[in-house]
């Protein structure tokens, strides 16, 4: 039988709408994000057992590698990792709930919370590892409900859920823009890691405008690195290393 | 066994038994779906009936509605700035609530009435824009002492409305019609 396995296109021209650029040259790897995350989304904690079986919920986390062969070892650049939100994406073919669908509007991945069932396939599909699942309904001791935020959901036991480029806010700037009549702007908003980043490693903003700061950098550095393009998942996210 | 207890429930006696157990079971469930139509205990029996036909408007006392997610319920003070102007205010048994919440200064606990679940993110300014008016989806509260739903806010009456705003602009339909809009 001859069959031939489909030629891979890698998309030089990004599709989608959102998108990030990262510069893993100056992000230090200090976890601001991550924190910034969890408290903007309303991550749950799942306390040291469950993060013992790596249940631990983080829609971002900061990769570290390690270069060459003992002694002589070195620490590649803390590389943040969150959904890439795929224009292809392989959690979403796979969610037999239709939980995780592709949102036409606003070109993301999303996460349907009261559609998911639990089944977790759209996990065990993503390439990245950047979904976490609601294996419990973990308590937040008073007075932790206080910081919630109100215009994200709290996810219940069974659901599965992910970064949503913090579509909350996403909307609320639309919302803001509309309500005064005009277009939104670059840079009016951002994601609340790149708002934390102290180094101001992450950048957000729209990846379909040539104007924007993020399609700025792209044509800037010239040699941005999208992860694992190669199994055509078309990612949003740009990283820059050894600039 | 069966054709003795026949025989017994067709004398007189059998009857009225029949009738009793039959009248109980009527008025169990008259009185279940009665409870299903009460609106809930609020702390004042806010007759939004007469507010409305002193004609103030929906945005005086919820204001939010025009401007942000929430629409709001006002605070004591509010309704504070008309009423210590009305002697009736002073004497009244059903206003008693809110001249003790003034004094005391502890908000009056309303009961919400008009929810969607925690799952949904709503947002008043932007069907306010679009020229949605209150009645449209909270019903005539000219009829209405406490706040009623005269419509169960369910995902296919939005956008059933979302689709008819939407209309032959695909564009819009795609945005309206969008689990992200909502859902996130």
């Amino acid at each position: 039988m001859n069959s031939k396995i489909p030629e891979i296109k890698l998309s030089e021209e990004q599709t989608g709408k959102w998108g990030m650029v990262i510069d893993q040259d100056i992000c230090t790897g200090c976890q601001a994000c991550v924190a910034a995350c969890a408290m903007e989304n309303n991550l749950s904690f799942v306390g040291e057992v469950d993060a013992g079986y790596g249940r631990s919920m983080h829609w971002i986390r900061i990769e570290r590698f390690w270069e060459g062969e003992y002694p002589e070892v070195k620490m590649t650049p803390g590389q943040p990792m969150m959904c890439q939100q795929c224009g292809s994406a392989p959690c979403e073919p796979v969610c037999p709930a239709f939980a995780t669908v592709h949102s036409q509007a606003e070109q993301l991945n999303l996460q349907v919370y009261n559609r998911c069932v639990g089944t977790r396939y759209c996990a065990n599909n993503c390439p990245y590892q950047v979904r976490s699942f609601n294996w419990r309904d973990y308590v937040r001791p008073e007075p932790l409900p206080n910081q919630l935020n109100p215009d994200v959901t709290v996810r219940r036991m069974g659901v599965m859920e992910k970064c949503t480029f913090c579509i909350q806010r996403i909307h609320k700037a639309e919302d803001k823009a509309k309500s005064e009549g005009r277009e939104l702007t670059d840079g009016e908003f951002t994601t609340a890691c790149a708002q934390a980043c102290p180094a101001n490693a992450i950048t957000f903003g729209r990846i379909d405008q040539p104007e924007s700061l993020v399609s700025q950098l792209i044509r800037k550095h010239g040699h941005g690195v999208k992860h694992l393009e190669e199994l055509g998942t078309l990612p949003s996210v740009t990283y820059f290393k050894g600039g | 066994m069966f054709k003795r207890l026949f025989d017994w429930l067709r004398q007189p006696l059998g009857l009225i038994a029949v009738g009793i157990v039959l009248l109980t079971v009527f008025s169990l469930a008259a009185y279940g779906i009665f409870l299903t139509q009460q609106s809930s205990a609020q702390p004042i029996q806010f007759p939004h009936r007469t507010h409305v036909g002193f004609g103030i408007q929906c945005l005086y006392c919820h204001p939010g509605a025009a401007r942000g997610p929430s629409a709001g319920i006002p605070s004591q003070a509010k309704c504070w700035g008309c009423h210590q102007q009305i002697a009736k205010t002073q004497t009244s048994a059903l206003l008693a609530p809110l001249k003790q919440a003034v004094e005391s200064g502890t908000p009056i606990q309303w009961v919400p009435v008009a929810m969607v679940p925690d799952f949904v993110q709503f947002n008043h300014r932007a069907h306010v824009a679009a020229g949605q008016n209150c009645e449209d989806c909270h019903g005539d509260m000219t009829l209405v002492t406490i706040a009623e739903n005269p419509q169960v806010f369910n995902m296919g009456w939005c956008l059933d409305c979302h689709r008819k705003a939407a209309g032959e602009d695909e564009a819009k339909l795609l945005k309206l019609a969008d689990c992200g809009t909502c859902h996130y």
